[in-house]
């Protein structure tokens, strides 16, 4: 075997992490263009005060911080629930200038295993109900409102509850 | 299993299960009453109501106690990670899909707002950074 001149040198052999971007994009590479189409879920709310809002998700509705990078937005997981948080400004606005705004009934639905519990757990911490809990074919619910007044349903399953029970066909 | 689930309330639940399904890919779940269907699309369910009187047995699109309708629109939306953003626009525009703008380039993504029958939004985007990217 030939002699690696290198050898001779003695350098030091320091192992190198490779960095989380990197090699997800070499894996991106590797495993071709399919993974570019995720099935996970997310979801975008405005709101007009963001540290306001990673605190009510966070402390209220068990929500994780992942990513706060600037004053206008932050990520923030739930399980496999993505949310981004966005202040509404320049880059969110319409060709007419128009600008999104929080509010509206669209909602994400959080499953809870005990809504009457949840329900007074929240009230007690001070958090606004839009809606106090009411009984539907297969669910009953109750709407929070986030402090931007976004809402945020909260439901328990009764009797007749449906749910796809896996991804697979 | 569906993990996250998020509610719209839309006018005509049948236009709207035809776009979702047509359009944006989802399936559906059930269709029980005019007022209500679910879908799926991945991990996320979709659930579309229509408003509903106080009397009826779907308890998500009732008013409120002070008799408040609730209504489609807002900006609040669900994001649809899509592998070629120019090339969905493309195979959705000359299928009569209205879009709210044109591309936006973020930070992390490349974007645009699809409005469904409704008036509801949709984002449609494009990851541009490895960490705006939804892993499956």
């Amino acid at each position: 075997m030939i002699p690696d001149p290198l050898d001779g040198l003695q350098l030091p052999r320091v192992p190198i992490e490779p960095r989380r971007a990197f090699a997800d994009a070499l894996w991106r590479r590797i495993a071709g263009s399919e993974e570019d189409v995720a099935q996970s879920a997310t979801v975008r709310y405005f709101v007009g005060d963001l540290d306001e809002a990673i605190a009510f998700y966070r402390d209220r509705l068990g929500f994780e911080e992942e990513l706060h990078p600037s004053p206008t937005f932050a990520m923030l997981y739930r399980g496999d629930l993505r949310l981004l948080l966005s202040v509404p400004g320049e880059p969110h606005a319409l060709a007419d200038g128009t600008l999104p705004e929080p509010g509206g009934w669209n909602r994400i639905s959080l499953r809870v295993s005990d809504l009457y519990a949840t329900v007074a757990a929240l009230r007690a911490e001070g958090v606004t109900f839009r809606r106090e809990i009411a009984a539907g074919v297969a669910v009953d619910t109750a709407l929070v409102a986030d402090p931007s007044g976004n809402l945020v349903e909260l439901f328990e399953p009764r009797a007749g509850y449906h749910e796809r029970t896996t991804t697979e066909e | 299993m569906s993990t996250t689930s998020v509610r719209y309330i839309v006018d005509d639940v049948d236009a709207a299960i035809e776009f979702y399904r047509g359009r944006l890919g989802f399936e559906l779940q059930m269709h029980p009453d005019p007022a209500f269907a679910m879908l799926t699309r991945g991990d996320l369910r979709l659930v579309l109501v229509s408003p509903v009187g106080p009397d009826h047995p779907g308890g998500g699109s009732r008013p409120m106690p002070d008799g408040t309708t609730q209504q489609p629109g807002g900006w609040n939306r669900i994001m649809l990670q899509v592998a070629d953003l120019e090339g969905s626009i493309e195979e959705l525009r000359p299928q009569g899909v209205r879009f709210r703008n044109e591309i936006v380039t973020g930070i992390g993504t490349k974007q645009i707002l699809v409005q469904d029958p409704a008036g509801n939004v949709v984002e449609l985007f494009e990851p541009i950074r490895s960490e705006a990217r939804l892993n499956t």
